[in-house]
């Protein structure tokens, strides 16, 4: 009887160990925001019309700010976004990714679906006026700025490189910060799948 | 399934979910909410220099809004700025910085002239609280408005119609509170210990304990 009941007690601690681990708060690799609100729902212009963010409910959509001419920090993100889609394999049909040019003087929409496309065939590339730019971004927490070069058109954009991250019914879940893997992408992304 | 282990199983349940109930009400660690991402901006300051959301990375702000004509008091803000201030020293920040941003809702009689004078009449310590706007009225309402979701509106005789809103937002851009005069007076109490719990999750929020802040999160264990 002692041992039957040693066994038990032995089982139960185990039990909670386990259940304990199960349950405890998912470490995420991104700052999780919880907004009582859905995200500004914004409408700029893809190569094939207007993009709105409500057109992807039901999907996970990652927000990225960037522009086509930018030289590192850019397609260092989104090359982490397309091996964090690698990695969770068929699920990644159910994340879009959306590219916001912050360079809407240069990045039209067509030179934008090129650009993306080098990456991965889902993503999408918007841009639209700048008034229409200078709102989503304030709204998203993302600031701009260009360093003018030598010629007009030759210019580099300061800019927030933060990756955002929208669950399926269109609020801010993640924030991302610029460097993230694509281990610590595709892992996030795998618990925002299961939700 | 024989007995003694299905009790076992509902007893495991049982502790863990007494465990979360505990957590939850005795709420041994108290966050505030990440509630939004405030808007990024760049606005003129009363020494018409820019003036960028970038600019206050890294440390707490607190955003109030309001124009230099208001009627003083003007519901108190700049009294409970000032107290905040002065009463700074009451909060463990460990050297985090707490800067102060009043954005003018009137950017036409608002210049930094006029902001920079109004600053020194009310004896502004400008080296950590920033008086700013801009002539882009679209943007501004953009700011305030959507952004910083507080209402303001010119009457046409000179007056605005405004929520005299304070909003707490931390070192990464984050909105972690907001002070409503229509459904809670600020006051200088509240926001103080407010400061204190935010500088404490900075501090504490490491390795195994930050565990234990995302569970404070997770289970809404927000500071009143």
């Amino acid at each position: 009887m002692k041992t039957k009941n040693l066994i038990l007690v032995l089982v139960a601690v185990l039990g909670i160990a386990v259940g304990i681990y199960f349950l405890r708060p998912k470490p995420l690799h991104g700052t999780v925001i919880q907004s009582p609100e859905p995200s500004y729902d914004f409408t700029l212009t893809g190569a094939n019309g207007d993009v709105s963010l409500s057109d992807y409910r039901g999907k996970i959509v990652l927000i990225y700010f960037g522009y086509t001419f930018c030289p590192d920090i850019c397609p260092a993100t989104l090359g982490n976004v397309t091996a964090a889609l690698k990695k969770i394999g068929s699920k990644a049909d159910d994340v879009q990714l959306i590219m916001i040019s912050v360079d809407p003087g240069r990045d039209t929409p067509e030179k934008l679906a090129k650009y993306v496309a080098h990456f991965h065939p889902s993503f999408v590339g918007i841009t639209g006026t700048k008034e229409e730019v200078d709102t989503v971004t304030s709204l998203y927490g993302i600031f701009y700025e260009i360093k003018q070069g030598s010629t007009a058109t030759d210019y580099l954009i300061d800019h927030t490189a933060t990756l955002m991250a929208i669950d399926r019914d269109g609020y801010l879940k993640l924030v991302f910060p610029f460097g993230v893997t694509a281990d610590d992408i595709a892992d996030d992304l795998k618990y925002m799948l299961r939700q | 399934m024989n007995k003694p282990l299905l009790n076992g199983i509902y007893g495991i349940l049982a502790v863990v979910m007494a465990s979360a109930f505990a957590f939850k009400v005795f709420q041994p660690i108290q966050v505030l909410p990440r509630m939004q991402l405030a808007p990024a901006y760049s606005l003129l300051d009363q020494n018409n220099e820019p003036f960028t959301s970038e600019a206050t990375r890294g440390q707490f702000t607190i955003y109030t809004f309001t124009y230099t004509h208001c009627a003083e008091p003007c519901y108190n803000i700049n009294e409970t700025i000032q107290e905040v201030q002065s009463r700074l020293n009451e909060v463990q920040l460990d050297g985090i910085p707490v800067s102060f941003v009043t954005v003018s809702i009137d950017p036409d009689r608002d210049t930094p002239e006029v902001l920079n004078t109004y600053a020194n009449s009310i004896g502004a310590d400008t080296n950590v609280w920033t008086f700013a706007t801009t002539t882009n009225k679209t943007l501004l309402k953009t700011i305030i408005g959507s952004g910083f979701e507080t209402y303001y509106e010119e009457k046409g005789d000179g007056n605005f119609t405004f929520d005299p809103a304070f909003v707490l937002v931390d070192g990464w851009g984050i909105v972690r509170a907001e002070y409503r005069y229509s459904t809670e007076v600020s006051n200088a109490d509240r926001i103080l210990r407010h400061l204190g719990v935010l500088a404490d999750e900075v501090r504490n929020s490491k390795g195994t304990t930050k565990l234990a802040y995302e569970a404070a999160h997770l289970f809404l264990c927000y500071a009143p």
